[in-house]
């Protein structure tokens, strides 16, 4: 009998591309013989607008970079400056910082888990996420009067202290969200038909892992415990007791649980920043620092210098964003906008690897372990 | 002694300068060699390339490779500085497979050739883009429009004559 | 009172008209006219019956997924949200029906009208309550599963005319798996025909009247657990919901093979498929949950309570299909495909020859 291969297109408008993903697949009836991705349909240039803008005005864009975790950007591209420039932040302005992108972890990896289980067919996961994912809306809200697209950290500190009230919520919303959390586990995790579709689906060896650059949980998924709050600790992370996670099957059940493990890791944080966080008030001494301003009433410093320019030089930083290793790579020739602004993005790098992890499976198959990799197509296509 | 030290000890003739790129060691190395470069580093433990990044500099292009390594958590900066009009250097996906989109992503929006390269094609670009938008003297003003052709391929034009469909 | 044409001659004759009826045609001979109108008259009331228990499936479909996932669902239109299959419908009717340039325009106008009436048909000789039958037909059970087995004819229709790659794909799904889903069905409803001794419904729904010790009610689920379960998840998949609804999988399929249809042939998939749902939980209930047994009421008519306790129990069924589907998530084909031939057909058998050995032994 003569056969053919298939050549299927599916996305760029698709309902599990997670945005605008384009997969050309050679298939075999329904066994995937070729992968091919096709990007850049959210492509808005955003590193060639980083150089045309002065440094202040590139931080909006980063928002929209990862538009499900925000913060991390934000926190990424300032801490690159600040390693330029120089700059001190108040202890203070570094526990908010942690506080928001440890939410902020929260909140992406509700968005991954329930987008995964909708991929898979089961959409009450979403939902339930995001009833949670709301309340932590609110409190970004309260912070900074932006849902999604923040811009709240800036150079040198953040834009406002927290607001009052902001912490008996915080801790309402931790208590929630633990026993959200175990209600979670109990819908899923034991769940028969989730564990024939997740395991031993889209596996990757640890050492390909590396090799492919996978960063994050997904990397962690595959026994690789590597996590950069652990090992360049950055802002306030090495006084907070945690650990990072890892599973170490490689499939996309360990991706998976990672991302639960990880929720769990960042309620045990948040609950130590808001038990450490300090009242006292912090002063930096340095040339863009805090400067003491009377009648704030915050510990936070709002001063930034309207004309900035940092001294010439390179910096390349990354930070632990919740998809993985979220780099800034700025270039600057001593003037207010930046030569040059490279933005290494985990999701981006993390897709590197699915083409050779989904050879030989099935299109469901696809799917899930596309969902298990958590990608952003913001952050893909920048 | 930091990485790039190590790296100059190891291969002197091809590390031409070594410095510091903010707080991590950076080795400057001559194009030719880099292939050897970037599998000594390999050796050396550096076993993570974080992220490739081209600049263009008018007088000339440097491509810059950030490795990491797991192992030791040691960071090293591998530098090559291109001649500006005809950039071109060999390319690390034999050593790392991460270095392919990276690789490819530096082709298409730096426009450095990276020679060895599997499948050096644009990637967040339409294919048939003209110029290379992250080099300086790239022209601005002409807009360019994109449509999808019969055979699902991206076809590009300056004047927008692709985007009228008549029968 | 055997059947529904019966008892609207009853009801007739008890309110007196139906001799004066008769007596206008029967001058001209023309006795049969009366009773093809009689036929007619039954089956519109079944077929509004049945739009309407669809249109209000989808209401029930949606306020079951939004009590699962902690949201109100439909709310605006009617009171809380009654109205909404009626907008939905209207909305429907107005769209612009789209036939693809490329597909095959007859083959791709008559699928949705094929995949509707045999999930009419089926309610044919399904007792929806005492003498509340359309037709007894001795072949009941027979008829109904060879009725159901002819909607993958309509799902590979319009996957092929579509000229979709998608929609062949959910096509091929479809078929594949309505093949191995029909033959555990089928064996596992033959071991309650073997009981019986009958595949006429009326009959398999009075040999489970009456109660052991009393409490017990007589139905065949207690006799056959192992057939209830087996029939239970084949009559899923037979529906094509989740865990088992490949031949749409939006998340791999986009739409399956109905992705290229529009408008009214759009919605002509979406009342067969509510309708099977409910066609299929009713036979589940004639079959393993005692049809419409159940406590007779002094002072109520048994045709009233009859309907009223078939209703309830397809409800509870239709229920655990929509429960089942917020709670899981879909199944890979392959691994559908694996479980029917590899397990549940032999178990079914396996359940055949045991029930044989056990009746021949009079155990049971």
């Amino acid at each position: 009998m003569q056969t053919d291969e298939l050549l299927i297109n599916m996305g760029p408008v698709h309902p599990s591309t997670h945005g605008v993903l384009r997969f050309k697949l050679r298939m075999d009836g329904e066994i995937i013989k070729d992968c091919q991705l096709v990007l850049g349909y959210l492509h808005r240039g955003t590193e060639k607008l980083g150089e045309m803008k002065t440094y202040q005005q590139v931080l909006p864009y980063t928002d929209r970079l990862d538009y499900i975790s925000a913060f991390p950007n934000n926190y990424c591209y300032v801490k690159a400056i600040e390693e330029l420039a120089g700059i001190e932040v108040p202890l203070r302005a570094e526990y908010i910082r942690v506080l928001v992108m440890e939410l902020n972890r929260i909140v992406n990896h509700i968005v991954s888990i329930g987008s995964l289980l909708m991929d898979l067919g089961a959409a009450t996961m979403i939902m339930w996420g995001f009833r949670e994912r709301e309340k932590a809306l609110q409190l970004f809200e309260m912070l900074c009067g932006a849902r999604m697209t923040f811009n709240y950290i800036k150079p040198g500190g953040v834009r406002e202290d927290l607001p009052e009230g902001f912490i008996p919520k915080l801790n309402e919303f931790l208590e929630e969200m633990e026993m959200r959390i175990k209600d979670y586990e109990q819908l899923i995790n034991s769940n028969e038909i989730f564990l024939m579709r997740m395991n031993g689906i889209g596996v990757i060896s640890a050492k390909d892992a590396i090799n492919h650059g996978l960063t994050g949980p997904t990397l962690r998924g595959s026994g690789v415990n590597h996590d950069l709050r652990k090992l360049e600790p950055y802002s306030i992370y090495h006084d907070l007791d945690f650990k990072a996670c890892s599973r170490p099957e490689g499939d996309s059940y360990a991706r998976y649980m990672v991302r639960i493990d990880e929720m769990w890791e960042s309620l045990h944080i948040l609950r130590q920043v808001v038990d450490t966080m300090p009242e006292a008030k912090v002063i930096s001494t340095s040339k863009y620092g805090v400067a003491p301003m009377t009648g704030v009433p915050s510990t936070v410093s709002t001063y930034f210098p309207r004309i900035f320019t940092p001294p010439a030089g390179e910096v390349y930083t990354r930070i632990e964003a919740p998809k993985g290793e979220l780099g800034f790579y700025i270039a600057s020739d001593g003037s207010t906008k930046p030569y040059r602004v490279k933005i290494r993005s985990p999701s981006f790098c993390n897709l590197t690897a699915l083409s050779g992890m989904v050879k030989g499976l099935k299109i469901p198959d696809l799917i899930a372990a596309f969902g298990t990799m958590d990608i952003v197509l913001g952050d893909v296509d920048r | 002694m930091n990485a790039a030290e190590e790296l100059k000890k190891a291969l002197p003739d091809a590390v031409t300068k070594i410095g510091m790129q903010c707080n991590k060691p950076e080795a400057t190395v001559k194009k030719e060699d880099l292939l050897d470069a970037a599998a000594k580093a390999q050796e050396l433990g550096f076993d993570q390339l974080s992220v490739i990044t081209g600049v263009d500099y008018e007088d000339r292009v440097e491509v810059i490779y950030n490795l990491f390594s797991y192992e030791n958590k040691h960071n090293l900066v591998l530098k090559v500085i291109l001649d500006h009009d005809n950039p071109e250097v060999d390319s690390l996906t034999t050593l790392w497979k991460g270095a392919d989109w990276l690789e490819r992503e530096t082709y298409d929006l730096v426009g450095i050739k990276f020679t060895g390269h599997p499948n050096l094609t644009r990637i967040l670009l339409p294919e048939g883009w003209n110029g290379h938008p992250l080099r300086k003297d790239y022209d601005m003003e002409t807009e360019q429009f994109v449509t999808i052709g019969e055979d699902g391929d991206d076809v590009v034009s300056t004047d927008g004559s692709n985007l009228l469909r008549r029968k | 009172m055997t059947n529904a044409y019966e008892l609207i001659i009853n009801i007739l004759t008890a309110l007196g008209v139906y001799d004066m009826i008769l007596d206008m045609f029967k001058p001209s001979g023309t006795e049969f006219v009366l009773k093809l109108i009689i036929v007619v008259i039954e089956l519109a009331v079944l077929f509004a019956f049945v739009l309407v228990t669809v249109m209000f499936l989808t209401w029930m479909e949606r306020k079951v997924v939004a009590m699962v996932q902690s949201r109100y669902g439909p709310m605006v239109t009617g009171p809380r949200g009654l109205l909404q299959p009626v907008m939905d419908g209207v909305k429907l009717i107005g769209k612009e029906d789209i036939v693809p340039a490329k597909a095959d325009k007859f083959v791709f106008n008559l699928a949705p009208y094929l995949a509707f009436v045999p999930a009419l048909l089926v309610f044919i000789p399904l007792p929806f309550g005492e003498s509340l039958i359309i037709s007894d037909l001795r072949v009941g059970l027979l008829y109904i599963i060879a009725i159901s087995a002819l909607t993958p004819i309509s799902i590979l229709l319009a996957g092929w005319a579509s000229n979709n790659k998608y929609t062949l794909m959910g096509a091929m799904r479809a078929v594949a798996q309505d093949i191995s889903y029909t033959i555990p069905l089928a064996l596992a409803a033959i071991t309650v025909v073997m009981f019986t001794g009958s595949l006429s419904t009326v009959d398999i729904v009075s040999a489970q009247s009456g109660t052991w010790f009393g409490i017990i009610p007589k139905w065949f689920i207690f006799i056959q657990p192992l057939g209830f379960l087996l029939f239970l998840i084949a009559s899923i998949a037979e529906m094509g919901r989740i865990p088992f609804d490949f031949q749409e999988s939006e998340s791999e399929l986009v739409a399956g093979f109905f992705t290229e249809y529009s408008g009214m042939k759009f919605a002509m998939y979406f009342l067969a498929e509510y309708a099977h749902l409910f066609a299929v939980s009713g036979i589940l209930v004639t079959i393993f949950l005692g049809g419409w047994n159940g406590p007779v009421l002094p002072g109520i008519p048994v045709v009233i309570t009859s309907l009223v306790y078939f209703l309830l129990k397809t409800y509870a069924v239709v229920f655990f299909a929509m429960w089942l589907r917020d709670t899981v998530p879909r199944m890979r084909i392959d691994q559908l495909l694996n479980i029917g031939w590899k397990i549940m057909i032999p178990l079914a058998l396996l359940n055949l020859l045991v029930t044989g050995f056990l009746i021949t032994a009079g155990v049971i």
